[in-house]
């Protein structure tokens, strides 16, 4: 008997949809449940059900409050920094034509380097005292001693500083896809807009960006989740302080699920955490992306 | 020649000007790192801070690679990379084949899911498994780990994968099915080859995603299975801040990675942009 086309390709998924099923679906089951219980930390000790205490407890919790505005705003500061520098160069390469490709590779290696290598490397460029970037700055003239800027230890900017190496990080890839992108824009819309007689601004502004959208709404997207998500380059710069000011919601889920010893509390917090991003990416893809419509 | 290209020579010379900068700044960094390795222990810390070592040494490589742990840890992130790459190219090649072939409606839920599994935070999934470890006896080991690190390289894989099979024109398989070849013969003997590139690329994410990665290691090693990145990360506690050696770790563990791509980088930037531009 001979397999029919469906039955073939439901054999070929099925192994990796076993694999998705066994170790990310049913631990997500699991973690998500989590948040209806009161679980002792000790492994294998008593869990109670305690219906949605655990999730009033979290959006009543002034540290869940404050790491989810810190998130955002992480998020934020990192998307648009990454956006703006990442078209900027983007274009330039654009402009130099062919001979730019040796420098897209030189531009690219930050993207192969371990976030937790590009933290400690930021933050041992950033640190107060020996650090490179004060001592640099002050030998410029801008400042007047190489401690005079905190830029993990002021509680007022760590959060700021701790982005850099974030941004450092993946604007390479914002350039990338944005690059790529610029090449199918056709040059005969471009060289039209420039016969009417449209300057730079009005080209960029009306011409070229909407034609990129697509483009930039997967870009926006993929750096905007993984930047919610970053955990391990900001835990290795200041592991959530000075005084709380980088705690961003994963460092808090985190902490609580393994210092302060709450399962239940810090399961709770991470589903209200992945039911927002879901419904934040979702709205993302329909209002920037709008698949199906044609301008 | 693209629209967007400049011909004017005054805006050509402003427009290299200000990608020097940017590349300068960029790539400072890195080479701060590098510089800072072949400083003395001391050097590297000194009050004011300098760019060149007073003293070049390699004091800090053979510090770093002597330590306890560091010369496992290195065969650790090597094993747990591979086979998760392997896991990766394994389960996510025969998906995107059939995903892009068969177009069936279990094929779109497979890429929402793989969609939306890049949304979860690692530790969602993280701390349940460690609890599936321990019951299936993987706990500590690399072959563990790597089952972890497979779950965030396999849905990243599927995608890339997905759109390789899709630059592959139907007639090639068409034509293998003519000759007796079963559908899998024709994916084996004819597909397979043609995009034998978009396979390396592939491969080249989920190492790098292994590779890299940090909180599943934290999470599900202690002692024997215990990757790179944690102890890099360990030198500011343990040893109390040795900055020097830490720079040398960081560097013998970033720079194969970074020739890697040199190499491959025109393989790499079409895996990087593929599924984005095609949207």
């Amino acid at each position: 008997m001979r397999i029919t086309d469906r039955r073939f390709a439901l054999f070929m998924m099925a192994p990796a949809a076993a694999f998705l099923a066994a170790f990310v679906l049913w631990p997500l089951i699991r973690f998500v449940s989590n948040g209806f219980y009161e679980i002792s930390p000790i492994a294998g000790g008593p869990r109670e059900f305690v219906g949605l205490d655990n999730f009033v407890a979290a959006f009543e919790s002034a540290a869940f409050q404050g790491a989810s505005l810190r998130t955002v705003v992480y998020t934020i500061v990192v998307v648009v920094l990454e956006f703006t520098i990442g078209l900027g160069v983007a274009l330039i390469f654009a402009s130099l034509g062919a001979r730019s490709a040796v420098f897209r590779t030189v531009f690219m290696y930050p993207l192969m380097i371990a976030p937790v290598v590009a933290g400690l490397l930021w933050r041992f460029l950033l640190i107060d005292n020996f650090g490179i970037v004060n001592e640099l700055l002050r030998q410029a003239g801008i400042l007047r001693s190489a401690s005079q800027i905190g830029w993990l230890s002021d509680p007022n900017i760590a959060l700021f500083s701790v982005a850099l190496p974030d941004i450092w990080l993946t604007t390479s890839f914002i350039t990338l896809v944005l690059f790529a992108g610029l090449q199918n824009v056709p040059g005969d819309i471009i060289e039209a807009a420039k016969l009417d007689g449209a300057r730079y601004p009005t080209l960029l502004f009306r011409v070229i960006i909407p034609l990129l959208r697509p483009v930039i709404a997967v870009a926006l997207i993929v750096r905007g989740i993984d930047a919610a998500r970053a955990f391990d380059i900001i835990l290795i710069q200041t592991n959530g302080g000075p005084q709380e000011s980088t705690t961003t919601l994963s460092l808090l889920i985190y902490r609580t699920m393994t210092r302060y010893g709450d399962p239940g509390l810090a399961s709770a917090m991470g589903t209200i955490y992945l039911v927002v991003m879901l419904v934040v990416a979702t709205v993302a893809i329909f209002a920037i992306w709008r698949p199906g419509s044609d301008r | 020649m693209n629209g967007i290209e400049t011909n004017r020579a005054s805006s050509r010379a402003l427009l290299w000007i200000t990608l020097a900068v940017v590349l300068v700044i960029y790539g400072f960094p890195f080479i701060y790192l590098l510089l800072t390795s072949f400083k003395t222990p001391l050097d590297a810390i000194a009050v004011p801070a300098s760019v060149l070592p007073a003293q070049w040494t390699l004091e800090n490589y053979v510090t770093a690679l002597t330590k306890d742990g560091v010369a496992p840890a290195l065969i650790n992130s090597v094993v747990t990379a591979v086979l998760s790459t392997v896991f990766s190219l394994v389960l996510a090649v025969p998906a995107a084949y059939a995903i892009t072939r068969y177009r069936t409606p279990s094929g779109r839920v497979f890429v929402l899911a793989a969609l939306v599994t890049r949304m979860v935070p690692t530790i969602a999934v993280g701390a349940p498994l460690v609890e599936t470890m321990r019951t299936l006896g993987l706990s500590d080991t690399s072959l563990g780990l790597a089952i972890a690190h497979t779950t965030i390289s396999l849905p990243l894989s599927i995608w890339l994968m997905s759109s390789f099979f899709e630059s592959v024109p139907n007639e090639l398989e068409e034509a293998a099915k003519v000759d007796g070849a079963s559908r899998l013969g024709a994916l084996w003997l004819v597909v397979l080859p043609v995009v034998s590139g978009g396979l390396a690329v592939t491969a080249i994410f989920a190492f790098l995603a292994s590779w890299n990665e940090f909180l599943f290691s934290l999470l599900l090693t202690s002692v024997r299975a215990q990757t790179t990145p944690i102890v890099i990360a360990n030198f500011q506690t343990q040893f109390g801040l040795d900055w020097g050696a830490m720079t040398a770790l960081a560097a013998v563990y970033s720079i194969p990675v970074i020739l890697l791509t040199l190499l491959l980088q025109r393989h790499i930037v079409a895996g990087l942009t593929l599924g984005a531009v095609k949207g």
